[in-house]
């Protein structure tokens, strides 16, 4: 298989890499219609990623407009090359890249927007969770409560910015019908991404609660995740929240780390 | 949660459509009269969420085929497990009736183009496609379709057209043939071959689905768009088709620019306006 592997590495290398001669006259029938039909590839290549782009950023393509965002994209994918069959897999990086692209450093939240559109793209595929097993959780002794640790709701995400990215977010989706302006003084945004349903909204969180649930879906155990926020934030109730997050389903499991780990030593 | 699966429905010799995000909300308030529904696999396969849940409700109105766009068959590298375990995934929750892949390769070493590249037609490259298929068919418990894609340009190192070797894939692999006869009739004008010659060389009885869109014209090329109305060129390629391999379940694509969905039924009700026409006649 030694020919077919050489060809096709040589074949992605002229795709992405964007020298097509040598491997126009070493492998195609017709060598001079050889370099433009390669072109022709890449073109169809790139063209595809980039739409898997637009599909995950469509406000970043707003806010930068069509030839830009295409501009970005095509630097992007040289720099990224694709590492998935599925396309819905393309792109996490483009937050990163956006905050080192030079043309793009005139709008401070573009990288942030990126991040709050991919935490949208991720929550969009995300599995459906069935409510919180309280049931089990009423059987845990209370001495164990402290070792427990949480899982957040797979069509959750959190995002932070120091700028006001939900609104940003909001006035660009297509039913938005409202004042268009935004006041980038307005501060920034701890937010949890969700869908329910199918439906994905933003929902601002509280200092202390941003703390809190970055701490209980990070799965730290459940003492360390109060002692983090409750230094931060004195008074924070955390039993509340904690009731509010399994109610809400944004918890959605739990575990206790050392019965596991005890657990699997003895299967 | 999980309901409970469909029973496996075979694909009716009937024309019908490619399922795409902005019909599903219409299929189902109208339930149109396609005789099935054929996704792509990789739209499915998030863990949840509004794709999944739109499958599940029109798959229990119709028979639904899983054609697969990025599993890369032809690639010198290896299979790619996870992919191949989602579609086995997919397949044991949607039963499907056919579950087909592409005769081409998408990338190498872990680095993707995500389009459809055409492979060199060698002996060598025949050897690891039969072996593909093979693992692939063994892991999903099922044969599989492979279909043929448009191609822009030619290898020298090819030994033999495509048509051989195509079949010679179905008949050492066993698998089955998706044939597109707009692929076919885009190849051969790019490359200059009668695309007669290509229906004459695919056996009767390997062909197990058609499918038929539209391309654009780039310069002196075409492009599989899937973007335009079948062409009439195409239409009459079909027809030829349809005489030689009988009636066959045939798919109308349309991935780009799509039209309301009103336009793909009524390309999907010439397809039946032939398959009846061309069968009787020739029967």
């Amino acid at each position: 298989m030694r020919f077919l592997r050489e060809l096709q590495r040589d074949f992605m290398e002229a795709v992405y890499g964007g020298d097509e001669s040598g491997f126009a006259r070493k492998a195609v029938a017709d060598e001079f219609s050889g370099r433009e039909r390669l072109r022709l590839y890449r073109h169809i290549a790139f063209g595809n990623m980039t739409d898997a782009l637009r599909a995950a950023y469509p406000v970043v393509e707003q806010l930068v407009g069509k030839e830009f965002f295409d501009g970005a994209a095509w630097e992007f994918i040289r720099r990224y090359p694709s590492r998935s069959g599925d396309l819905h897999d393309f792109g996490a990086e483009f937050a990163g890249f956006l905050s080192r692209f030079p043309s793009a450093a005139i709008l401070e939240y573009l990288p942030d927007v990126a991040r709050l559109e991919w935490a949208c793209h991720k929550v969009f595929f995300a599995a459906d969770r069935d409510a919180f097993p309280l049931d089990r959780l009423a059987q845990v002794p209370q001495s164990r409560y402290g070792h427990l640790r949480f899982k957040l709701n797979p069509a959750c995400r959190l995002v932070r910015s120091r700028f006001p990215i939900r609104r940003i977010w909001e006035i660009h989706q297509p039913d938005y019908r409202g004042e268009r302006t935004v006041d980038l003084n307005e501060g920034g945004a701890d937010l949890l991404v969700r869908r329910r349903e199918r439906v994905i909204g933003l929902f601002p969180l509280g200092p202390g609660e941003w703390d809190f649930l970055s701490a209980l879906g990070a799965e730290q155990t459940f003492s360390k995740a109060c002692g983090g926020v409750l230094i931060k934030n004195p008074g924070f109730d955390v039993a509340g929240r904690l009731r509010h997050f399994v109610a809400d389903a944004i918890l959605v499991d739990f575990y206790d780390e050392r019965k596991r780990r005890g657990k699997s030593k003895s299967a | 949660m999980n309901c409970a699966s469909p029973k496996f429905d075979p694909i009716p010799a009937k024309a019908g459509i490619g399922l795409r995000a902005p019909h599903y909300r219409e299929i189902l308030a109208t339930l149109p009269a396609a005789g099935w529904f054929e996704v792509h696999s990789e739209n499915f396969f998030g863990d949840g969420g509004q794709p999944l849940h739109f499958l599940e409700q029109i798959r229990s109105h119709y028979p639904i085929a899983l054609h697969g766009v990025g599993l890369s068959l032809g690639s010198a590298g290896p299979l790619d497990r996870g992919h191949l375990a989602r579609i086995k995934s997919l397949a044991g929750r949607f039963q499907p009736g056919f579950v087909s892949e592409h005769l081409s390769w998408a990338g190498v070493d872990g680095r993707y183009s995500n389009c459809l590249l055409p492979l060199p037609y060698t002996e060598e490259s025949l050897k690891h496609v039969c072996r593909r298929v093979e693992r692939v068919q063994e892991f999903l418990g099922r044969r599989i379709l492979i279909e043929n894609v448009s191609s822009y340009l030619q290898f020298k190192q090819s030994t033999v057209p495509e048509w051989e070797f195509i079949a010679a894939v179905a008949a050492r692999a066993g698998c089955g043939i998706l044939l597109d006869v707009n692929n076919i009739y885009v190849s051969a004008v790019n490359h200059g071959f009668d695309p007669s010659l290509y229906l004459q060389a695919i056996p009767r009885g390997a062909v197990e689905e058609i499918h038929l869109a539209g391309f654009e014209a780039q310069g002196d090329i075409l492009v599989d768009t899937h973007s335009r109305p079948v062409y009439e060129d195409v239409w009459e390629l079909y027809k030829r088709a349809v005489l030689r391999f009988g009636i066959t379940p045939t798919l109308i694509e349309w991935d780009a620019d799509i039209p309301p969905l009103a336009v793909l039924l009524e390309e999907a009700w010439r397809a039946n306006a032939v398959m009846e026409g061309e069968y009787a006649f020739s029967a």
